[in-house]
């Protein structure tokens, strides 16, 4: 008689059960599994860096498998345009003039904070530099950009911005990583390293403290800490998710007064052009997620995506380094019983089903990453699970000659006999 | 308990047909107003608008409306939009991420990855040159350069028009005086057959040509070389020398229609990719080859 559907399945699922089980307690599998880790810890000790020699590690620097769910797996598409905080307004390539005349009227709009992400390196001319500094001065809700160096005597300090002294509110624009790295973390704010009391704030915060008191004291409790940039909107030429108003249809009126009282007025330089990549920055949404590309995104809407992260209170959680072994080791485990059953028991299948296993187990950990990214904001990484599923495979071969000689010379009891194959 | 679901569903239906969208004007250009509540206004970036707001473009004019604070949509030509009849446009897809892993993953395993020589666009995507000033006619880079051997299909010089102009001008200078053009005519296509210019030219020499909305001028010129037959039968020689040892007829001439397009000989290449497409007709490289090649150069 034919087994019902039902009992068919809960036949098979206690024989898959059954594979993953039999060995799991066996000290096999245990020693195994911290041979496992050990060798990653020794080749990790090794103090030679032989990734410059290693083009697939040269190329996969750069990469975070939750890149994909940007660029491939739509995932912030549906994230609707700001229409209540956050009002990007193009300066072009307007000069100092042009801009304190663009800083005057996006100010005649009452916007409740303005933050105008440009450099001033030193004086060019006269006349427009004193319509600019007179423009800074006036307005004490404009938040000037500056980049943080240290001076000689390692002194953190504000640089880059001749105009700093005219200016009410300042915060600095560098990112934690170089021009061609993807920009994923940001300090809220920096410490001096030798004086505590110094404390300078980036761009974002600084805006952030004008305009929302609540959400800059739970930014400010993560002072020179690094923070995951949660990227929810982005401006292409397909997709608009922040309102960017031209520097021309400012001056001409051609502006809905609704559009910029009371928000974030952010002046800055956009340009929607792929061939144009001044002030653009690598970012998560980038159409490719890995290999050659360019950068896909003006530095002033990753300061925006910044500020609506700090606003809208959706920060990135990231699992802590400890709970990525935890996991690792579980897995490492539960495989190893698993790997060590067809060793075994059906040897002939060992390497089809091993190399089945793997990347299913690659498909399955690279979803499941992007899911608790996208589901619940935490960012586990799991390319060390994944690295002990590639490894046990080899590791068994050691560790049956390791258990076997040991099983010899000191009587080590093992589930592997001398010359299994 | 039966009435108070009826009324629970008329409720629902209700509600759902009152749900109205909203939209925001994002961007526009050239001369745009809104009417709402009979009242006309300029409009304004960042204006909300309800759906019972119309939108009116004049000529040349262009403006982008944001629907539900997610969907974008642009018009770019002259009217009069009622806002309530693009509740379409509002529309967004709305699957999970987990679903688009899934699809992204099988679609990734099972696509071949393909050759250049099965996909004509990507490889030949490089062509292109820096381009000056901004008028209302887009001429595709691939005509930049144009080998012409007489004769053939007949093969139309395409450009598209970014306004809403009936009429086109057409210019052919000859390549040492720009200045003048030695043949010019009005056309209301977006296109011209090349065989109707081919008697104003000489083989052997270059010529180049342009399109301009009439009364407007275009400084983007394109090439046109009038090659001798004897050029043409040496490059064709070359590429059908190529050949692999047992090539198929439509294997060969869908390489050569492939190689002739790659340099640059548009009209010739079209002759051999409809030699393909008709040798092989179960072939559907030849066939999409044959249409995308048509759609790509508006032979109709």
């Amino acid at each position: 008689m034919k087994k019902p559907l039902h009992k068919h399945i809960g036949h098979q699922a206690r024989k898959m059960h059954g594979h993953f089980t039999k060995y799991l307690y066996e000290r096999d599998t245990i020693f195994a599994t911290i041979w496992v880790f050990l060798f990653i810890i020794i080749l990790g000790s090794i103090p030679l860096n032989l990734g410059s020699l290693n083009p697939i590690k040269l190329g996969l620097k750069d990469l975070d498998m939750n890149d994909m769910s940007y660029s491939k797996l739509g995932k912030a598409q549906n994230t609707p345009i700001d229409t209540s905080n956050i009002v990007v307004i193009n300066i072009g390539q307007a000069d100092r003039e042009g801009i304190a005349a663009i800083i005057n009227k996006t100010a005649s709009y009452k916007p409740k904070v303005m933050g105008l992400d440009v450099i001033f390196n030193g004086p060019r001319d006269a006349a427009k530099d004193s319509l600019l500094r007179e423009a800074i001065q006036r307005n004490k809700n404009l938040v000037v950009a500056v980049k943080i160096e240290t001076d000689s005597s390692d002194k953190l300090i504000p640089t880059e911005n001749f105009f700093l002294n005219n200016a009410s509110y300042y915060g600095y624009v560098n990112f934690p990583n170089d021009d061609k790295e993807t920009v994923r973390y940001y300090f809220p704010f920096k410490k001096d390293d030798h004086d505590k009391q110094i404390v300078l704030p980036s761009f974002s915060s600084s805006l952030v403290k004008l305009y929302d008191t609540t959400a800059y004291n739970k930014i400010k409790k993560k002072a020179d800490s690094k923070v995951i940039v949660n990227y929810t909107r982005n401006v292409t030429e397909r997709k608009k998710q922040y309102l960017v108003i031209e520097g021309e249809d400012l001056l001409m009126d051609n502006i809905d007064s609704s559009a910029i009282n009371g928000r974030i007025a952010l002046l800055a330089y956009v340009n929607l052009s792929p061939n144009d990549i001044e002030d653009k920055k690598f970012t998560p949404m980038n159409e490719k997620f890995a290999g050659k590309s360019h950068p896909d995104m003006n530095g002033i809407f990753v300061h925006a995506n910044i500020i609506s992260m700090v606003l809208e209170k959706n920060y990135v959680k990231k699992l802590p380094s400890w709970a990525n072994w935890l996991i690792s080791v579980l897995v490492c485990w539960l495989f190893m019983s698993f790997f060590i059953r067809y060793y075994l028991e059906s040897h002939i299948w060992f390497h089809l089903v091993a190399k089945i296993i793997q990347v299913a187990s690659a498909i399955l950990f690279v979803w499941l990453g992007i899911h608790l990214f996208d589901r619940y904001r935490l960012k586990v990484d799991m390319k060390m699970s994944l690295l002990v599923i590639i490894m046990a495979v080899d590791v068994i071969y050691f560790y049956e000659a390791w258990a076997v000689w040991m099983h010899k010379k000191f009587n080590y009891k093992t589930v592997f006999k001398p010359h299994h194959h | 308990m039966k009435k108070l679901q009826l009324f629970t569903l008329l409720f629902s239906l209700t509600l759902a047909a009152s749900a109205q969208n909203n939209f925001l004007l994002y961007s526009f250009k050239g001369n745009v107003s809104v009417v709402e509540n009979n009242v006309e206004s300029k409009a304004k970036v960042g204006k909300p608008l309800a759906s019972t707001a119309t939108v009116k473009v004049a000529a040349g004019g262009a403006v982008t409306l944001i629907c539900n604070e997610a969907a974008m949509f642009t018009f770019t030509k002259a009217g009069t939009y009622a806002l309530n009849k693009f509740g379409d446009s509002c529309r967004v897809s709305s699957s999970s991420v987990s679903a688009n892993y899934v699809k992204y993953v099988w679609a990734s395993m099972t696509k071949p990855t393909g050759s250049a020589g099965s996909n004509r666009k990507a490889y030949m995507n490089t062509v292109g040159a820096v381009s000056r000033s901004i008028n209302n006619i887009w001429i595709d880079p691939r005509l930049d350069t144009l080998n012409y051997p007489g004769g053939g299909p007949e093969f139309p010089l395409s450009w598209k028009s970014y306004s809403d102009a009936k009429d086109f001008d057409f210019s052919l200078y000859s390549s040492d005086n720009i200045s003048t053009a030695i043949h010019s005519t009005s056309v209301n296509k977006l296109k011209i057959p090349i065989g109707d210019i081919a008697n104003k030219m000489k083989q052997g020499n270059s010529y180049f040509w342009t399109a301009s909305v009439k009364g407007e001028e275009n400084d983007e010129l394109k090439i046109i070389n009038y090659v001798t037959k004897e050029t043409y039968a040496a490059v064709l020689d070359a590429i059908k020398k190529q050949g692999a040892a047992f090539e198929a007829p439509a294997e060969q001439a869908y390489r050569i229609g492939f190689m002739l397009e790659d340099a640059h000989y548009l009209s010739e290449a079209y002759t051999y990719y409809t030699k393909a497409a008709t040798l092989d007709t179960a072939n559907a490289l030849y066939r999409s080859t044959l249409m995308s090649f048509k759609k790509d150069y508006e032979i109709k």
